[in-house]
């Protein structure tokens, strides 16, 4: 056990403090690096709104967003206070919100996201790998090779398009599903069942998208793999002794080539959460992408930065809690 | 079982790639200029001369997409190749040396490749914005797109140097470099090809991420900006689905291009592609 | 085949499961939903927009608060709805002014509106620096005194025979506070105002916490509010306002009627029409709605060279070809104007017409004792020509084809432009491409906002086009600080409004022309007050004259008020420091699923735009579809 803490586990959090500190030093870096100045860029933002804001109002967040950005001081003492203010989580007020804090933002608007990209990779995980694994066993079958095309042909759909063409069907032609928002208009969320369904039925189609785009992924990897270890003498055994295919697939070939694919899904986490941030803007989805492209429409650097950080926050984390998922599922790991 | 024989996948997607090369090459010879409006009359559906119809700017559906499929090429392969040096070296240089150095160019390369990327192309493109020439996202997506395979590279290294003829070449003295160029390289180039077009795909999507967004140049034609402006002057709705339907398809063959012959090579080099 | 079979059974069974639910809360059918000008709020509980951008337009000034008056750009009158009548009256050197007040009127907690909340308000506003209009009304109000319940006088500081401008409603005003619920507050500047307590006749039911949507239910004592008292009893229950995050979602939701009113682009409005019970402004083409009273256009910097040579700008003007133009930036729909003003109702017989007179006869000085008239009548007919050409229905009477395309604009002359640019040194190499005198190749900057949709974006996209075929060298720039850099004055030809937006009632317009006056004029990098108009830097002595003349016109003196206007029209289109080009337009669709009655272009009774606060004006009028 103690040779798994030290061999396993403490290599793993140490990862994982220096992705976060890398991923948060280069928010905070590279903003630095580009030849123009933010702050020249967002001021616009209060004048704007004209008689929006007084003269000293605008200083208070001049002030903010230089201390944030630390573009007074020198730069360690600029690095200092900007991790100052990531312990405390204070991202400072967003500006298209002013005076909403970027962190109230963030709480309000991340847990959609989480919900929809946590469901949806899983399951496109989960699915991907079944299908890809029984397809892997049958390569010769029709629905076998049905299925290649398809994914193939999916694959590189851009995800804007694809959540585009799916909202027209869904929710227009067909009108199975709501054209957007995460809940019924009018309707607060409760601890019901009414509630719960209304919550799937916003969701189900970013989570279709992402589903579909994330699932052909895995299904490409899970299919090679299994047609390698089809080959391999346990499986011809199990076969040569009269096993049932379908219980090969399950107990034999699927179990052992999924195990390594948990690893892969902790490194495919980073790509579904930038994909959720698009999905979600076709179907006006409350989450952090829709927040992140108002952000951008209006140049709100606070907001921006606070989604940078807080996104790699959330998805080094995430990553860390497969990884230490993982010994529990793969014995060799725990006792090696 | 023609979708089991590399071969015909490796031949189909060199004939993918080549097309759309040459209709890269045809936009030297566009009778018109991809920046100006209303050069022919607007929202023709495909038909003689305008093969692929006219958009609501007033541009030649077909004469665009050559501009568009040439400038994504163009930032695909900037990206590529100056992301290839990075990777290269990291590779090498963990490979070769291991211990201390592999372990921490490792966590540098995983710390990377766990973070979400698109927040960091958006931050940079979107303080950039309107100002990013072709070459300018090209070398941003470079500064993020080499750690998949500077771990590709690596791995490969790493196997052989465990090989007879490396150990060889290192007790008999050889330079590092001559070491690299005249024992590595070699073996390494059928896995660096495909992996400069795997990052290829990456630095196209990535491209389209970012013009949906609307963070890119948005007169300079590219399979992103052109898929854009379809979107934004609603022409799926409005039931122009030629102006749509060009470059979601163009990308389609292009990726479904790059990921056949990625896959052809690696098995014709005999060399299997370690994803982790 | 079970593990698939299961599948297929989970997935039925969850599409069928979802299907059932309702996808509103409220009763659809007393229900008006329309959707939000520009995003989703950012202030979803706060509601005190007094002090800040609190996203007025959600439902707020709309249908909570009410003006003592409001400009209605529709009928292009100026409309008393908490004050009794219109105008104002003044004393004789304008040092005093009398407010009558609307009797019986009640918040919308039933505490009764009196004068009390006049003189609350205008006192908070003196005396807090941190509320938005502080400024005027520090600067303006000596004091202000109640007479009796419903009378108060309003003591000036000095001589301002348009003071009551800082009260009168177009698209943001000072609105009376609620007293009762101020006077408890310690500081009415951090105050959340949640729930809003207004005089009109709705009131706020629930709002997404995210900024998504917000429900207003009409006021049990709707009577008591000023539009209710003075137009009938407003017909929806409720009212949402709904925020989209992409225009596909709004164009989709219109069409399955989800939503029954949406401001779109162009293709959008073309795409919602597709669905049969979709309508639009105009039910014959060009279908837009042409009354908002702004004027897009091109705006030079003209403390820039070479900008700020009347001939440069002039030629630049005249390279323009408007039949391209109008085609890139709002495919033909809308009418052009030479002037800055939009040809709106108010207008149009008291300048359009004595302007069109002296624009047929205007000439330009090309040097050397030539002249050239670049005004140009027959404009609307060649646009009308090329928008039949492009297939669209266009009318064959000229009085409706000067209404769809305007009175006329400048021709296209690019070799009286050459001559214009080479009486200055300027030269067209041998690629033809121009140089500037010192030899430097020509190349404009054009600054404009990012997103696409939006009219500067557009018109950009037009005048690169143009200047770009003339053979200038055209960088456009779109930085997301379009509208500082337009206050700072660091461009070289910008694309907002090429004027501050009139009132769109009523003939004056010192509004108007203000940010024209000496005194507005900042240096490059030191801000404006206002982009329109003052991101231009442009002042004329000529200006200052009549802008100081008007200072001291009554209101009520129109014919004084019209001379001094068209003189310095004048003087605007002869010195060119902006180029006004069509009159301001909006693409709107409405869904008769629920609602009828629109206010369209055949039944025009207030302004038709659901973001405006004049909105309230037309509930009373719509009809319910299903009854």
């Amino acid at each position: 056990m103690m040779k798994f803490l030290k061999e396993y586990l403490v290599p793993r959090l140490i990862q994982y403090f220096f992705v976060v500190f890398l991923g948060l030093t280069l928010v905070f870096f590279v903003p630095r690096l580009l030849p123009q100045d933010p702050i020249r860029e967002i001021v616009g933002q209060f004048q704007q709104h004209g008689a929006g804001l007084d003269a000293k109002t605008v200083e208070t967040m001049v002030a903010t967003f230089r201390e944030l950005f630390g573009l007074s001081g020198s730069w360690h003492e600029q690095y200092w206070s900007f991790w100052k203010r990531i312990i405390r989580f204070d991202f400072g007020p967003s500006f298209f919100r002013f005076p909403t804090p970027v962190s109230e933002l963030l709480l309000r608007f991340l847990p959609w996201t989480l919900w929809i990209m946590l469901t949806s990779t899983f399951l496109a995980w989960l699915l991907g790998n079944i299908i890809g694994g029984i397809a892997g066993y049958f390569p010769g079958r029709r629905w076998s090779r049905l299925l290649d095309v398809f994914s193939v042909a999916v694959r590189p759909i851009p995800y804007y398009t694809f959540g585009l063409i799916l909202l027209i069907f869904f929710a227009y032609t067909w009108r199975l599903f709501p054209l957007g928002g995460g809940v019924s208009v009018g309707r607060s969320i409760t601890f019901s069942v009414a509630s719960l369904i209304d919550i799937l039925r916003h969701s189900f189609l970013p989570m279709l998208t992402l589903l579909v785009l994330n699932g052909v992924g895995w299904y490409h990897q899970m299919k090679l793999l299994v047609q390698n270890v089809k080959g391999e003498d346990f499986v011809r055994y199990a076969k040569a002794g009269g096993v049932k295919p379908w219980w090969v697939i399950s107990q034999y070939v699927l179990r052992n080539a999924m195990l390594p694919q948990v690893t892969g899904l902790a490194l495919a986490i980073g790509q579904s959460y930038s994909a959720a941030i698009i999905v979600e803007i076709v179907f006006s989805y409350p989450g952090v992408g829709t927040l992140l492209y108002e952000a951008i429409a209006r140049a709100d650097y606070n907001l921006i930065m606070g989604i940078a950080a807080v996104s790699i926050l959330t998805v080094s984390t995430l990553v860390l809690i497969v990884d230490l998922i993982y010994p529990l599922l793969d014995p060799r790991v725990r006792y090696r | 079982m023609f979708w089991r024989n590399y071969d015909y996948k490796l031949t189909l997607g060199v004939f993918f790639l080549l097309s759309l090369l040459v209709l890269a090459l045809l936009s030297f010879f566009s009778p018109y200029d991809p920046v100006k409006w209303l050069q022919v009359q607007r929202d023709l559906p495909p038909s003689w001369p305008h093969i692929l119809g006219t958009n609501s700017k007033g541009q030649d559906v077909f004469w665009e997409a050559t501009f568009a499929i040439r400038n994504s090429l163009i930032i695909a392969l900037i990206a590529a190749s100056v992301s290839r040096i990075i990777a290269l070296v990291v590779g090498f240089v963990a490979g070769h040396k291991g211990g201390t150095v592999d372990r921490m160019a490792m966590s540098l390369t995983d710390g990377i490749l766990v973070l979400p990327l698109i927040m960091m192309l958006v931050l940079v493109a979107s303080i950039m914005k309107g100002k990013l020439e072709l070459w300018g996202l090209g070398i941003l997506l470079a500064f993020f797109g080499w750690p998949w395979d500077a771990r590709t590279i690596r791995a490969q290294v790493l196997s052989l140097r465990e090989r007879d003829f490396t150990k060889t070449s290192i007790l008999s003295g050889k330079g590092t470099l001559a070491i690299v160029f005249g024992e590595y390289f070699p073996h390494i180039t059928p896995l660096l090809f495909s992996t400069v077009l795997n990052n290829m795909t990456w630095s196209i999507s990535s491209e389209i991420t970012l013009a949906v967004l609307g963070l890119n140049r948005l007169e300079v034609p590219t399979l992103g900006t052109m898929l854009y402006w379809a979107i934004r002057r609603q022409a799926l709705l409005l039931g122009y689905w030629w102006w749509v339907f060009t470059p979601v398809a163009l990308t389609i063959i292009l990726l479904i291009g790059l990921y056949f012959v990625s896959i052809g090579l690696c098995e014709s080099g005999n060399l299997t592609l370690s994803r982790k | 085949m079970r593990i698939g079979r299961l599948f297929v059974i989970l997935l039925v069974g969850m599409v069928l499961g979802c299907w059932c639910a309702a996808a509103f809360a409220q009763p659809r059918e007393q229900t008006l939903i329309h959707d939000m000008l520009g995003s989703v709020v950012g202030t979803p509980d706060d509601f005190n927009t007094w002090a800040g951008w609190r996203w007025p337009h959600r439902g707020l000034h709309q249908y909570c608060l009410e003006p003592l008056w409001i400009a209605e750009p529709a009928t292009g009158e100026i409309l008393p709805l908490l004050a009794k009548e219109w105008p104002p009256s003044y004393n004789k050197d304008f040092t005093k002014m009398t407010i009558r007040l609307q009797e019986g009127i009640a918040w919308n907690d039933g505490v009764p509106f009196t004068a009390d909340d006049i003189v609350f308000t205008v006192e908070l506003h003196k005396n807090t620096p941190e509320l938005l209009m502080h400024g005027p009304i520090a600067e303006y109000v000596k004091e202000i005194r109640k007479l009796d319940d419903y009378t108060v006088e309003i003591e000036l500081s000095k001589p301002n025979s348009r003071f009551h401008a800082y009260l009168l409603d177009r698209w943001g005003a000072l609105r009376p506070m609620p007293k009762h619920v101020f006077e408890k507050i310690e500081d009415p500047v951090k105050f959340s105002f949640n729930p809003p307590i207004g005089t009109g006749p709705y009131k706020l039911h629930s709002y997404d916490p995210s900024g998504y949507w917000t429900t207003w239910v009409k006021r049990e004592d709707w009577d008591k509010s000023a539009t209710g008292k003075l137009y009938g009893e407003p017909k929806p229950v409720y009212i949402t306002a709904r925020d989209f995050a992409s225009e596909e979602a709004r164009i989709l939701a219109l069409m399955t009627g989800e939503l029954d009113m949406a401001f779109l682009s162009v293709e959008g409005m073309k795409a919602a029409m597709k669905a049969p019970h979709v309508r639009t402004w105009r039910r014959e083409w060009p279908w837009n709605c042409n009354i908002d009273p702004f004027v897009p256009g091109i705006v030079f910097n003209n403390l820039k060279q070479p900008y700020s040579i009347k001939e440069v700008r002039w030629a630049l003007a005249l390279a323009i070809n408007i039949e391209e133009f109008m085609s890139v930036a709002v495919d033909f729909m809308a009418p052009v104007s030479p002037i800055h003003l939009p040809p709106v109702p108010a207008y149009e017989k008291a300048y359009f017409g004595p302007m069109l007179e002296w624009l047929r006869d205007f000439e330009l000085d090309l040097g050397n004792g030539e002249k050239f008239k670049p005004f140009d009548t027959e404009v609307p007919f060649k646009l009308a020509e090329a928008a039949k050409k492009r297939g669209y229905p266009v009318p064959d009477a000229p009085e409706a084809i000067r209404s769809i395309f305007g009175v006329g604009w400048w021709k296209y002359a690019p070799d009286i432009a050459e001559k214009l640019l080479k009486k200055h040194g300027f030269y067209k190499d041998e690629f033809g491409r121009w140089r500037l005198p010192d030899g430097t190749l020509w190349t404009i900057q054009l600054l404009s906002t990012s997103d696409p949709g939006t009219f500067e974006h557009r018109t950009m996209l037009g005048a690169a086009d143009q200047w770009r075929k003339f053979g200038i060298g055209v960088e456009t720039w779109t930085p997301v600080g379009f509208i500082t850099l337009n206050l700072l004055g660091e461009f070289d030809v910008s694309t907002t409004w090429t004027a501050l937006e009139p009132w769109g009632a009523g003939v004056d317009l010192y509004r108007t022309l203000w940010p024209f006056h000496s005194s507005q004029v900042r240096p490059i990098g030191e801000y404006v007050a206002n982009a329109p108009g003052g991101a231009a830097r442009w002042s004329d002595p000529r200006m200052d004259d009549i802008i100081g003349r008007m200072e001291a016109v009554d209101i009520s003196d129109e014919e004084t008020t019209v001379t001094l206007g068209l003189e310095a029209l004048k003087i605007l289109v002869e010195e060119m420091p902006t180029v006004p080009i069509y009159g301001g337009i909006a693409f709107l669709a409405w869904s008769e699923t629920y609602w009828t009655n629109y206010p369209g272009a055949e039944n025009l009774y207030p302004n038709p735009w659901h973001w405006w606060p004049n909105f309230k004006l037309a509930l009373p009028f719509l009809k319910p579809a299903k009854e």
